[in-house]
């Protein structure tokens, strides 16, 4: 398949959020494929690949409604990042590991402060850098913890669950996590030996790139109810943590990747890109491929869980043992579910692949914890380094319209290499300090390659979300520090 | 000098484009290139033009991958030294390839322990826009690296 460059006129205006490549536009797309985006971001999303991507991923056997791709869509592998697909397990639907990612469970945890920023800030030189030392990025060296393989395939069958039984957090912690940091159908056994021995001293790191690790102000709330369910009030601290599985996720993915790929001339259908790779869910391959990655996806929940655990040890070291942190919600942006969702009246077992997009679950579903039961599930969405980040809920339109589905953070605009040459990283972390924020980070380039510039608006992307209703607006933080993991 | 590698712009990872005479020096140029576009930070090393340099490379290691094609080949040999990278916390700047086929390759990679990565550090090899073909008589693929 000849690769085609998609213009404005390929899109249908569905309404003023919603732009739809009609299933006419190639003969081999099952779907349309619709883009979440308004007249503005267009130019910008017609940049790179990602449209001709998401018309791929429409391409998958067992695809339902549509492809999905959310506001921050940008190029990914196989699947934008930003893409969402759910295919029909009875309808001989696949499952394909480009549409979970390489890091697997790269997510987003939140803990809100019983203290405001008001009161941290006496402290808050001093707790960035406890945070800097005691969490470290684990690359080039290990991470503080190493495990042996017994050790750790408990960890990858029992996620952020076994760490408590470890003794790190809490239970309630596990409440306000997604899949309650557990997805049973994990299966260690399926994780490949070489991932195992990248995990195995990588626990508890958070890994480089655009991972990080940020303390916050809650400085606005646009939705009282929402946010007092949430534990969240203006002017109080928030931490956000960023990362994935590590090595572990990143192997995994890989070794699927090859496994497929060497099953393709048995299978014998052509693919318009190999990182769109799939196997039928039902197939040993799928199903292997599943328990792994659910496996992996248990990991990262453990790492966030661990770091999250540092973070409370760290505070409390500086500010004293009153200082609590309490687990708002923990999402991840970059995985593969089982769901069921009706779909003109009648109900579907969904293979759901969300890359670089978050589960939006509306008020009443039983996944959301029993606090916020009545508000819907929090959203998480980071802003870039110096930006403000955004908590949303998922709505009950969410569920119709994209599957329970929202963005994951503000996307790429500008490559890495444009960003270092328009942005100096030294320049960066004072015009950052200039402002207030800490900067506790070992790269000054690696500073630069993340810099706002780079990134879309979060802004943009958030208020896109909100006006599609696929979630509402809860509360926004602001940096106060940012750490990048020494 | 003919090129041996170098960094193209890409939105949100890494991208480089490799050449080489023979597909042997294309892997060769493809193993080098995935290390030095990070920066490895190793100890004794120098950096010139941009590139590391070592006065040795005491790591060894010996890679023998087999695959269905030439351009999975290159993956999942990148992908091995990868691998080998982050388990040992290395950096592989040369390779000596003993045997290349299309569907086999058997290289011992030479390196030296890092402290970290100036850039950052990679995540995968990806088939991302992956062909290999010959352009002017060179050997030439472009490579995709998710960080």
């Amino acid at each position: 398949m000849t690769e085609q460059t998609l213009t404005r006129e390929d899109f249908i205006k569905i309404d003023e959020y919603t732009y739809e490549i009609p299933k006419s536009y190639r003969p081999d797309m099952r779907v349309p494929a619709r883009v979440f985006m308004n007249e503005k971001m267009m130019a910008d999303i017609l940049q790179d690949r990602a449209v001709w991507q998401l018309v791929n991923v429409s391409t998958l056997p067992g695809i339902k409604k549509y492809a999905f791709a959310m506001p921050d869509i940008h190029q990914g592998y196989g699947f934008p990042i930003g893409g969402v697909a759910a295919t029909a397990i009875d309808e001989g639907g696949v499952i394909s590991p480009g549409g979970i990612g390489y890091d697997i469970n790269c997510g987003v945890r939140l803990l809100v402060a019983n203290m405001t920023a008001a009161e941290l800030h006496p402290h808050i030189e001093k707790v960035a850098t406890r945070l800097f030392h005691k969490i470290p990025s684990g690359v080039g060296k290990g991470g503080k913890l190493t495990f042996d393989i017994g050790e750790l395939d408990s960890i990858l069958k029992g996620g952020a669950k076994r760490m408590v039984e470890l003794g790190y957090g809490t239970a309630r912690d596990l409440e306000f996590c997604e899949e309650n940091g557990c997805m049973e159908v994990a299966d260690p056994r399926l994780v490949s030996e070489r991932a195992k021995k990248r995990g195995s001293d990588q626990l508890g790191t958070l890994g480089s790139g655009n991972h990080f690790l940020e303390v916050q102000e809650i400085d606005e709330i646009f939705d009282e109810k929402a946010a007092q369910a949430f534990g969240l009030q203006k002017g109080y601290v928030t931490v956000m943590i960023h990362c994935g599985s590590r090595g572990l996720g990143h192997q995994t993915c890989t070794d699927y990747v090859r496994t497929m790929m060497k099953k393709l001339p048995e299978w014998g259908y052509t693919l318009p890109d190999r990182e769109l790779i799939y196997a039928p869910f039902n197939s040993q391959e799928g199903q292997d491929y599943f328990a792994a990655m659910a496996a992996a996806a248990n990991y990262a929940w453990a790492n966030r869980h661990m770091i999250g655990h540092w973070v409370r040890e760290a505070w409390q070291e500086v500010i004293g043992q009153q200082a609590e942190l309490a687990t708002v919600y923990d999402v991840s942006h970059n995985i593969g579910k089982v769901e069921k969702h009706h779909i003109n009246g009648r109900e579907y077992k969904l293979v759901m692949h969300r890359k670089g997009a978050t589960r939006a679950f509306g008020p009443g579903r039983p996944e959301v914890p029993e606090k916020y039961k009545q508000v819907g599930q929090p959203v998480l969405i980071p802003g870039t380094m110096g930006t403000s980040s955004y908590i949303l809920t998922g709505t009950k339109e969410s569920m119709e319209v994209a599957f329970g589905t929202s963005c994951h953070g503000a996307g790429r605009r500008l490559s890495r290499a444009q960003a270092k040459k328009t942005v100096r990283g030294s320049q960066l972390r004072e015009e950052l300090e200039r402002r207030g924020i800490v900067i506790r980070s070992d790269s000054d380039p690696g500073l630069a390659e993340e810099a706002p510039l780079a990134y879309k608006d979060v802004d943009n992307v958030v208020n896109v979300v909100v006006g599609a209703h696929l979630a509402r607006k809860v509360a926004r933080v602001k940096p106060l520090a940012v750490i990048k993991g020494g | 000098m003919v090129k041996d590698f170098e960094s193209l712009p890409h939105t949100a990872d890494i991208k480089i484009r490799v050449y080489g005479k023979t597909k042997k020096d294309l892997f060769r140029h493809a193993l080098i290139g995935m290390f030095q576009v990070i920066g490895p930070k190793i100890a004794g090393c120098h950096v010139e033009s941009g590139r590391v340099v070592c006065k040795e490379l005491p790591e060894k290691h010996d890679i023998a991958v087999e695959a269905l094609d030439d351009v999975a080949l290159l993956v999942d040999f990148l992908s091995e030294a990868l691998y080998l990278s982050d388990v040992n916390n290395e950096a592989y700047l040369d390779v000596v390839i003993h045997e290349l086929t299309d569907q086999k390759i058997k290289a011992t990679i030479y390196g030296a322990k890092v402290k970290g990565f100036e850039v950052v550090e990679l995540k995968a090899v990806t088939y991302h826009d992956l062909a290999i073909k010959k352009v002017d008589d060179v050997w030439q693929a472009d490579i995709v690296f998710d960080i």
